[in-house]
């Protein structure tokens, strides 16, 4: 009769080795790969006049027109990175800040805030609390 | 049902829900998680008495820790019962197609596996229904799960080749 860890695992059949070598391999290599193909969760909020116009994800090629007190501010989201291309205001200081990949661009004079952030709070809470 | 498999169960139940109390107060580095030590005790009935009982010991020990926490018909509860009876089914069932393929290692993986599998889908379908939240937790429970799952076969079968011994010792002495 087997005794200790050394029997136990001798007394463990083909199958639940294997069974258990691909699960692990599975597994494993699902947690790094559900990572990659999902969505990195970043989105991009517009606000116009600090009112919420657009939630974008940042990994979706889009050009989109906001209208502001001074016309038409256009946004455009490419390779994860967004910039203002036009802008109606006289200093143009937004679209001189060009591409940005985190943070904000702000356009005063027009009241236009383009910023990029993590899927709200609000979603993460409920995973959290469930799970 | 004999009376003699109602002490059985009676006490299988006893075991599993003391190791779910039990298992409950351990603190654990992620709030959900759970190492399972209950199905130590269904998969010992499963393998030493087979289907029926260890449905039983599972259904006993579900409904009465919620009733002991309080949790009786919330959402808790819920997931444990989804998740209790999916691996025991599927324990069974694997058992009763083919007996010899797995040892308690591997039915205890099977059953890890379909316990955290109904519990991610009742999540989603009656929590999150958001399907990249379940995808990005899916394989890292399901890993945990493996990991936790092995021990407690190992555990198992510790448990059954003991009781099988005591059982052949009482046999010897009353027929002495």
């Amino acid at each position: 009769m087997n005794s200790g860890l050394k029997g136990i695992l001798n007394s463990t059949t083909i199958a639940d080795r294997l069974l258990l070598f691909i699960l692990i391999l599975l597994s494993s290599s699902g947690v790094v790969f559900v990572k990659e193909i999902l969505p990195k969760g970043r989105t991009v909020q517009i606000e116009a006049d600090s009112l919420p116009v657009y939630r974008l994800p940042i990994d979706e090629e889009k050009t989109v027109s906001v209208k502001g007190p001074h016309g038409n501010t256009i946004v455009e989201i490419k390779n994860h990175k967004v910039r203002i291309i036009e802008s109606p205001c006289p200093n143009k200081l937004c679209i001189q800040q060009g591409w940005i990949e985190s943070g904000a661009v702000v356009c005063l004079p027009n009241r236009v805030v383009v910023i990029i952030g993590d899927i709200d709070s609000k979603d993460r809470k409920v995973v959290d609390a469930v799970t | 049902m004999q009376s003699h498999d109602k002490y059985r169960i009676a006490l299988l139940s006893a075991y599993a829900l003391a190791l779910h109390g039990f298992e409950g107060i351990l603190p654990t580095p992620i709030p959900w998680l759970r190492l399972g030590l209950a199905n130590i005790i269904t998969l010992t009935t499963l393998l030493l008495y087979g289907f029926r009982p260890a449905i039983m010991v599972t259904l006993i020990r579900v409904i009465l820790a919620s009733l002991f926490t309080g949790t009786f018909l919330g959402p808790a509860f819920i997931l444990s019962l989804g998740g209790g009876v999916t691996s025991t089914l599927a324990m069974g069932l694997i058992l009763s197609l083919m007996p010899e393929l797995f040892g308690p290692v591997g039915l205890s993986l099977i059953g890890a596996l379909f316990h955290n599998i109904a519990q991610l889908l009742l999540a989603y379908v009656i929590f999150i229904q958001r399907i990249e939240a379940i995808l990005l937790i899916s394989p890292i429970i399901i890993l945990i799960g493996t990991l936790t799952g092995s021990v407690n076969g190992i555990i198992s079968e510790i448990l059954i080749k003991n009781l099988k011994n005591t059982e052949k010792h009482l046999e010897y002495k009353s027929n002495h």
